[in-house]
């Protein structure tokens, strides 16, 4: 049972995705990292918190901005091009550029006041500790009518 | 003395830049080509690399013989259990380019800035012309 739920709810390709993803890790080659999704997101649940990592090389801390609010993480920023740097001077152009967005649904077992973020080496780190204590709760089934 | 010229510090492994993942302890790494971007400016060229989790200890930056490679080695982290969704894998970056014979190589700075790294390649300024003094035994 899926506990996170991305931006679509549903998308037939992302299983194939992972699985040719998972196919290409076998083999040691060198990768192009994939271009067409900004900046790209890792979740890791390590027991009492989710950790959510993305790779954001690049951006100022004044354009990156994180917020929550009813239930969805949302992360925006901008990715300047340099200012010297004129459009018909580039040679290759392979980085991302310009306004991007992501957000995701958080699982309802969140502490929202007590998630953390960090900025290094151009990788934002998000904690989302668990909230504890939630037991599970049995529901007693009323027999309806016949 | 060899006529080689390093910009960072030349690689003593002896091993020089390899094709494939280094193999430094038995598990295999992932290496990454990064995405770059390369513009003209009035004084030579700039070129930008996307290595996100490169610290400047962990970057590598040599020349030789008109190639210019980046090698970055990110930190592997320790948790790597629990992935409930995964868009990115972990791994170093690779890649390198040819430069032409005018960008002057005892020029080129290198500035690494969160996950970025920007390389400066001036244009060698446009040599005199040298009177050969030729000589009879």
């Amino acid at each position: 049972m899926p506990v996170f739920r991305w931006g679509q709810n549903w998308d037939p390709f992302r299983d194939l995705e992972r699985e040719v993803d998972r196919l290409l890790q076998g083999m040691n080659l060198s990768l192009q990292r994939s271009a067409r999704r900004f900046p790209l997101i890792n979740l890791i649940d390590s027991g009492d918190r989710f950790v959510l990592t993305a790779e954001i090389p690049g951006v100022e801390l004044s354009d990156l901005e994180l917020t929550a609010a009813n239930g969805v993480l949302m992360i925006k920023g901008v990715r300047n091009p340099p200012q010297e740097a004129r459009e018909d001077s580039f040679r290759r152009q392979e980085r991302f550029q310009g306004a991007w967005q992501r957000s995701l649904q958080l699982p309802d077992r969140i502490d929202e006041d007590g998630m953390k973020a960090e900025y290094s080496l151009g990788i934002l780190t998000v904690v989302l500790p668990k909230v504890a204590g939630i037991a599970a709760r049995s529901i007693p089934i009323t027999e309806g009518p016949a | 003395m060899s006529d080689q010229r390093d910009i960072v510090r030349a690689n003593s492994d002896g091993d020089g830049t390899g094709d494939i993942a280094e193999t430094e302890n038995s598990t295999p790494r992932l290496l990454f080509n990064p995405p770059i971007d390369i513009y003209e400016t009035n004084d030579g060229l700039v070129l930008y690399a996307d290595l996100p989790g490169v610290n400047a200890e962990g970057l590598d930056l040599q020349i030789q013989d008109n190639r210019l490679a980046l090698f970055g080695r990110v930190k592997t982290p320790s948790n790597t259990t629990g992935v409930v969704h995964e868009e990115y894998k972990i791994g170093d970056f690779l890649r390198s380019f040819i430069l032409s014979d005018d960008v002057d190589h005892e020029r080129i700075t290198a500035r690494l800035n969160n996950g970025v790294l920007r390389v400066e390649l001036p244009r060698a300024s446009r040599t005199e012309p040298r009177r050969i003094e030729v000589s009879t035994d």
